[in-house]
């Protein structure tokens, strides 16, 4: 289902929210996409992954590999400066996008 | 079409198994957590991007990866293969530079030795005589460049001290032979073959440096050997070294009309290479000396016995073929510690590839095919082989030099041995094809291509795949045949080397001092002056505090001399063609047998033995059972000539002695009082002087230096070992024989442990929950631990026994190695077997023990 948001651009959203404040991980970042979502959201792991690498090509987001000591390494997604001001852009288009909607259609917010 | 970056590739193996755990964690089946991975998992298996079409680059940087990150595991498979690999590479390097190397002055292999030949056994090698040599030279069509020479200790004078050193006397057309010119000066000529003008020498590269200052103004200087004033014309190259090792100085060889003439034809001292024509084959250079050979015992029959003929051999396998038989032993010994490392290492990676299954599904799950996962798996072991095989090369550098300077000198050519290109080149190949050869198995199995057999095996955790687990079985039962293979090779040896040791040598070694003094004969040229010097040094020596007893033989046992002659027995008619007896004989001094605590029935020769008294002569046992079986030898008596006056009567019978080695039975052997000549003109021998003593024997050869020096500030003392050095020389490539052998099964039978270990080990973490259910059920531990113990017994006790049958039939081909214990020699078989079950049960009981540790609750919790 989610796939159907990622058409429309929802997920890049997502996924810049959700490196904003810290630099995460893949499964980190589905896992909070599903609990966050309350289970209505959900990545597919053959769409999240090619996304994150889309993101990084185009300089909004950028991994490292991390190894902490006891664990496998993994690969940490923070927020590029650019990536910031796709994220600040992205987020004033959806509230303009969200209040439109919810004037026509009167939804309140969640 | 783009491909998915390597390193998101790897996200999604990890995000796949972080959601495989977890879903396991919170309680789902295996089949639950991959029916809901499944729809997951099939739209990756369909993305294009994602399907595995990664460069062989790649592979070999995710292994590298991989393989870091389990370090333990990594270098325990990279010692063990260092281990065999290491030992391959030495002994091959010795192998190559021994056996297969062509010989530095003969690269081509072109040169040949050519024997006289009675095809009787110990008289297949006979050297040849001048007259033979000119025969030889004038009559072939095979070579072109033919040489005679012969070796032999020479005395140089004039320098600040006197000394002895080894030497050859050779014909100029030696050099060019061996293609090596002196690196100073000049060759030999033909005009210093003549007669008169051969008053010249050619010295080699340590000699000029040691002892003449290493300057080139040495060309022309004069230089005094065995008294005669010499002129120096050339110095070799150095590391130039032929016939032997240790040769210092070359003589032109000058024959005279009397060398050559009918005489002398059967007086073979030289040794004769041939340098074979351009297409001439060693078989058509043996056809022709054959028959070359032939004609000559045709053309003098009053020289030759019946059945004379010549044969060639190539020189390379003259100097080295008899440390063949030795050599490939220990070859083969690496060879099967190399499998045993890999049969560890692959064993190794089973157990790994058990734990690693979950990441090949996932793999397989990516898209990869099982080509794919399986040459991911081979890169991984070629890795570890290509990191082993560099290790092992850099251990076996150091264990060249350890080797080399361990091993005897008799073994030909150790001063060559080194790590070549060809060493290199085979370490390479071999790594590759050990990485391929241990890590296809595991492989295999790993990349099983039923993807969701193998998770649901692998997570079930209560045993491990029926067949890795059969094959982790054999490959241990087959380390256990090897290495008792090779076990018992060393136990023979040693058995055979404890044999030798005790082998009585039919005289008292111990406080025995011997010392080579060689009279010169142009200052002693009267057997009278050279017996009065032997009287001085001999009063003197015996004066000495210490010294018990004092004599002189030509050739002393252990000193690799000797020689035989033919003579004659009175009364005893020979029939037309018949050969005259041939022994050893050797010339002593009185007082030699109470020296050498020798026991002699009759009498032993006295200072009364001299050429104007009756002649005498000592035999030993083997020689009077030989000649007299009745037991009646004493007063009998032997001529040395057919028609000589004079005659030796057997005066005493002694012990025999062994005289080349301990483990070489004793000969006959005839002795002659030296000052008793067998005939007029007879020179003074050089002779081995024997000194007991009763102290440390080492303590005489100070006073016998001095001793010497005040009786002739000119003559040399050379060779001066106590007779225990010798017997110890002669055994010094048995001891380095079964020094590497049990090395090599001693570091078998430790990797044969650690794979047993490695089993039993495996089995306890694979079976932890079985362990723990037992346990609760009110299993004592004690059964756990003998259940365990039987389990990684079963194995090895089926290695063990298939291992005795191999080495019933392989040890066969050592037999020549061995002394006094048969091939399947029953003691030592049941020894080692023996051995190795402690080992085996000490190596399954080790692991075994930890299962007694095992929590039930937390056991059981943990599935």
């Amino acid at each position: 289902m989610l796939d159907r948001e990622l058409k429309k651009g929802s997920a890049e959203l997502l996924i810049l929210s959700l490196v904003e404040d810290q630099p995460r991980h893949g499964y980190d970042l589905s896992k909070l996409i599903e609990a966050r979502s309350g289970g209505v959201l959900s990545f597919r792991v053959a769409s999240l992954y090619p996304l994150l690498y889309r993101l990084e090509k185009r300089g909004w987001i950028q991994g490292r590999w991390v190894e902490k000591p006891g664990q496998r390494r993994r690969r940490y997604y923070r927020l590029t400066p650019a990536g910031a001001t796709v994220l600040a852009s992205q987020r004033s288009t959806w509230r303009a996008f969200v209040d439109a909607i919810n004037r026509i259609a009167g939804v309140e917010h969640a | 079409m783009p491909e998915w970056p390597r390193e998101i590739r790897e996200e999604v193996r990890q995000h796949l198994d972080d959601q495989y755990r977890e879903l396991r964690a919170a309680g789902a089946s295996h089949d639950d957590a991959m029916r809901a991975m499944a729809a997951d998992v099939a739209a990756l298996s369909r993305d294009p991007m994602l399907v595995n079409t990664r460069g062989l680059a790649a592979d070999f940087r995710y292994a590298f990866r991989t393989l870091r990150k389990s370090l333990g595991f990594s270098s325990i498979v990279i010692a063990t293969l260092a281990l065999g690999i290491g030992a391959n590479t030495a002994i091959f390097s010795v192998v190559n530079s021994v056996m297969l190397r062509p010989l530095p002055y003969d690269r081509a292999g072109r040169l040949v030795v050519v024997w006289g030949n009675l095809h009787k056994p110990g008289l297949e090698e006979i050297p040849g005589s001048a007259a033979e040599f000119v025969d030889y030279r004038d009559r072939n069509r095979v070579f072109d460049a033919i040489a005679a020479y012969d070796t032999g200790g020479v005395t140089v004078t004039g320098l600040e001290r006197p000394e002895r050193i080894s030497a050859a006397i050779t014909t100029a057309s030696l050099f060019p032979i061996l293609a090596t010119s002196p690196s100073l000066g000049r060759a030999f000529t033909a005009a210093d073959e003549q007669p008169g003008r051969d008053r010249v020498a050619i010295v080699s590269h340590a000699f000029w440096q040691r002892r003449l200052g290493g300057a080139a103004s040495v060309i022309g200087r004069a230089i005094t050997i065995d008294l005669q004033p010499f002129e120096i014309v050339g110095v070799m190259p150095n590391g130039f070294a032929f016939p032997d090792d240790d040769t210092e100085l070359w003589r032109p060889l000058a024959f005279t009309a009397d060398d050559v003439s009918e005489n002398q034809r059967g007086s073979h001292s030289y040794t004769i290479i041939g340098h074979l024509k351009d297409g001439a084959t060693v078989e058509q250079a043996q056809a022709e000396m054959r028959t070359l050979g032939m004609q000559m015992g045709a053309e003098h029959r009053g020289v030759y016995r019946t059945g004379f003929s010549a044969a060639v051999r190539p020189l390379h396998e003259e100097l080295v073929g008899a440390s063949g038989p030795a050599l490939l032993t220990l070859m083969t010994a690496v060879i099967v510690v190399l499998l045993i490392a890999c049969a560890n290492v692959a064993n190794l990676l089973l157990a790994r590839g058990a734990a690693r299954q979950r990441e090949m599904a996932i793999r397989a799950a990516l898209g990869a095919s099982r080509l794919r996962v399986l040459r991911q798996l081979l890169v991984e072991s070629v890795l570890l082989a290509a990191a082993g095989g560099a290790l092992g090369l850099a251990l076996a550098a150091t264990g060249i030099r350890a080797l080399v300077a361990l091993a005897p000198t008799t073994i030909p050519r150790v001063n060559e041995i080194a790590i070549d290109a060809r060493v290199i080149v085979l370490t390479t190949i071999v790594s590759l094809v050990t990485g391929v050869v241990f890590g296809l198995a595991p492989a295999l199995h790993a990349s099983t291509p039923d993807l969701n057999d193998t998770l649901k095996e692998g997570a079930r955790g209560a045993g491990e795949g029926r067949a890795r687990g059969r094959m982790r079985r054999v490959l241990v039962a087959a380390e256990v045949a090897l290495s008792l293979v090779l076990l018992v090779a060393a136990g023979l040896l040693i058995n055979s080397f404890a044999r030798v040791q005790v082998v009585d040598p039919g005289f008292r070694a111990d406080h025995l001092l011997t010392a080579r003094l060689a009279l010169p004969a142009s200052k002693y040229a009267s057997i009278d002056r050279a017996q009065r010097f032997f009287d001085d040094l001999s009063g003197r020596l015996r004066q000495q505090p210490g010294i018990q007893g004092v004599a002189a033989i030509n050739a002393v046992p252990f000193s690799g001399r000797g020689g035989d002659r033919s003579f004659f027995i009175e009364g005893r008619a020979l029939a037309p063609g018949e050969p005259s007896p041939d022994e050893q004989v050797r010339f002593v001094t009185a007082g030699y047998f109470s020296a050498m605590n020798i026991p002699v029935r009759g009498r032993e020769f006295t200072e009364r033995d001299v050429s104007s008294s009756v002649h005498v002569a000592v035999v030993n046992d083997a020689l009077a059972r030989k000649y007299w079986p009745a037991g009646d030898a004493i007063g009998k008596r032997v001529q040395f000539q057919q028609d000589a006056v004079k005659r030796y009567e057997i005066v005493g019978i002694a012990g025999n002695i062994r005289h080349r080695a301990l483990d070489a039975a004793a000969r006959p052997e005839l002795y002659v009082p030296v000052f008793q000549p067998l005939f007029d003109g007879f020179a003074m021998p050089a002779m081995d002087l024997v000194i007991r003593t009763a102290q440390e024997p080492q303590t005489a050869a100070i006073v016998l230096r001095q001793t010497v020096a005040a009786l002739d500030p000119d003559q040399p003392v050379a060779d001066v070992r106590t007779m225990e050095e010798r017997i110890g020389l002669s055994l010094a490539v048995r001891r380095f024989n079964m020094l590497l052998l049990g090395l090599f099964a001693s570091v078998a039978l430790v990797l044969a442990g650690i794979g047993m270990s490695g089993l039993v080990a495996y089995a306890v973490a694979q079976r932890t929950h079985e362990i723990g259910v037992r346990l609760a059920l009110g299993a004592q531990p004690r059964e756990v631990v003998a259940l365990l113990v039987r389990d990684g017994m079963m194995p090895a006790l089926a290695g063990a026994a298939a291992g005795l049958a191999i080495a019933m039939a392989a040890t066969r081909v050592m037999s020549g190695l061995l002394f006094g214990v048969g091939a399947t020699d029953a003691a030592t078989f049941a020894t080692v077997a023996a051995l190795l079950a402690a080992v085996a049960l000490v190596a399954c009981w080790l692991p075994a023990r930890r299962a007694t540790r095992v929590d039930p609750l937390l056991a059981l919790r943990a599935e």
